[in-house]
């Protein structure tokens, strides 16, 4: 860790709450063009109680060791309740190791009826983290079932963990959300099935798809974490060799614009309950002069 | 859902393991519409304190049964002010004698919620101080 100066977190998690609770006209001023420097962003998801949070809290720990990184921001997401909207955010729960860390923040957030795995303003409060200067970001998402792979756009690094107990692995191999990632963990190491698991997710994937991807074996108390960290290092540099900062800058624009457009739909209806009656062509006729006023 | 995107963080500090009411009342708040981070067991003001922060949350409940009420709650208010929070709104819930409510009070605990308040009545309250 070197002397950077401490993090002003009041003033962060009020930018955060504010960018949060926005409309979108605001939050365009807010986050506007600053030019950012973008951070390196890492994805965990996986079914629900699979040990993300677990894996989080061991990982922060690889990554904000003595002589990296300085700064590291964790964003997690839990499940809104589609009764009453509120939510119970437990993720912190598991990240006890971590709490005290001078250089990390940790913000539990809720899907807020997203039904993508993340929430509808998820890349505002990233963008609004890199605006803040944090060197990376580490981002949880609701707990998943096969095909939440929305996480795919927004971050640089997808991991995706696959805990013993998910099923066979012919189960598991459906879910399209593996195709999407760069690292595979089968979490819960200790149990039974972990390296059955771990050797049939390889044997098939790497088999067929032509692309390598790691699959490793990691237990919340710290094992296996480290190779997770210099996969994740690896990943990193390859990005840099492959993938240009264009094609990046495109992919995640357009998935800020569909979810900007998605808000100001939703904001729209809101605010004018008339805009569905009549037929369908009105409806439609009247939800775009809304959004053109 | 009048506690619609208010944050609320339920904390455990202190040496007591029962966090069964705790629960409820997240459970609670989270069908009265709000957003509800706990803490877990056995945390230390100072880690309550950087959780309110980062989580910019408007209220902080301490659950406390352990009989250390009153010196719990003024450390945690105390170090609100030093991190200049003190607009977080902090109340008590747990087994509290009634002739430590002045005490409480004083120290800027703005609801103390009993066990034999009905859960109802707490959220009726919680509600009227974030509005
Ligand atoms: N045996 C064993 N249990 C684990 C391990 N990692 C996590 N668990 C347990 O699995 C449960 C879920 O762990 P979490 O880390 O909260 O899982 P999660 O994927 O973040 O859960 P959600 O965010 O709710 O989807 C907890 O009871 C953990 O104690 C592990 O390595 N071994
Ligand atoms: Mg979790």
């Amino acid at each position: 860790m070197s002397d950077a100066p401490p993090l002003d977190r009041r003033r962060i998690s009020r930018a955060l709450t504010r960018v949060a609770n926005a409309p979108v006209a605001e939050v365009l001023a807010a986050i506007g063009d600053s030019k950012v420097q973008p951070a390196f962003r890492i994805g965990i998801t996986g079914p629900p109680g699979g040990g993300k949070s677990s894996l989080i809290n061991a990982l922060v720990q690889e990554r904000l060791s003595p002589g990296t990184l300085d700064t590291l921001a964790v964003l997690a997401i839990d499940p809104s309740s589609p009764v009453s909207g509120g939510a119970i955010l437990g993720d912190r729960i598991r990240m006890d190791a971590i709490a005290d860390l001078p250089g990390l923040y940790l913000r539990s957030l809720s899907s807020r009826g997203a039904r993508n795995g993340l929430c509808d303003n998820v890349v505002d409060l990233l963008t609004l983290l890199e605006v803040q200067g944090f060197d990376e970001i580490i981002l949880e998402t609701v707990g998943v079932g096969q095909s939440e792979v929305a996480v795919h756009e927004v971050v640089d690094t997808l991991v995706v963990i696959v805990p013993p107990d998910a099923g066979d692995s012919v189960q598991t191999m459906k879910s399209g959300i593996l195709e999407m990632a760069d690292i595979i963990v089968v979490t819960k190491a200790d149990m039974p099935g972990a390296r059955r698991m771990a050797s049939d997710l390889s044997a098939v994937l790497n088999e067929r798809s032509g692309r390598s991807v790691p699959v490793l074996q990691t237990q919340a108390d710290g094992r296996g974490v480290a190779d997770l960290d210099r996969a994740i290092d690896a990943h990193r540099n390859s990005i840099v060799e492959n993938r240009t900062e264009e094609t990046t800058r495109e992919s995640r624009r357009r998935y800020h614009l569909r979810a900007l457009a998605d808000r100001q739909v939703e904001e729209a209806l809101r605010a004018n309950p008339e805009i569905t009656e009549g037929t369908l062509k009105a409806s439609y006729d009247r939800l775009l002069a809304t959004l053109r006023a | 859902m009048t506690l619609e995107k208010k944050r609320i963080l339920i904390a455990k500090p202190g040496l007591d393991g029962h966090d069964v009411g705790a629960k409820v009342i997240a459970l609670a708040l989270r069908d009265a519409g709000a957003e509800v981070i706990y803490t877990g067991l056995r945390r230390s003001p100072e880690q309550i304190v950087r959780i309110a922060v980062d989580e910019d949350v408007d209220m902080l409940g301490l659950s406390i049964l352990s009989g250390s009420h009153k010196e719990l709650a003024a450390s945690v208010i105390e170090r609100l002010r030093i991190e200049d929070a003190a607009d977080i709104k902090v109340f008590v819930g747990g087994t509290i004698p009634e002739e430590d409510f002045e005490t409480l009070r004083a120290a800027g605990v703005r609801g103390i919620y009993t066990s034999e308040m009905t859960i109802e009545s707490v959220i009726a309250e919680i509600d009227s101080q974030l509005s």
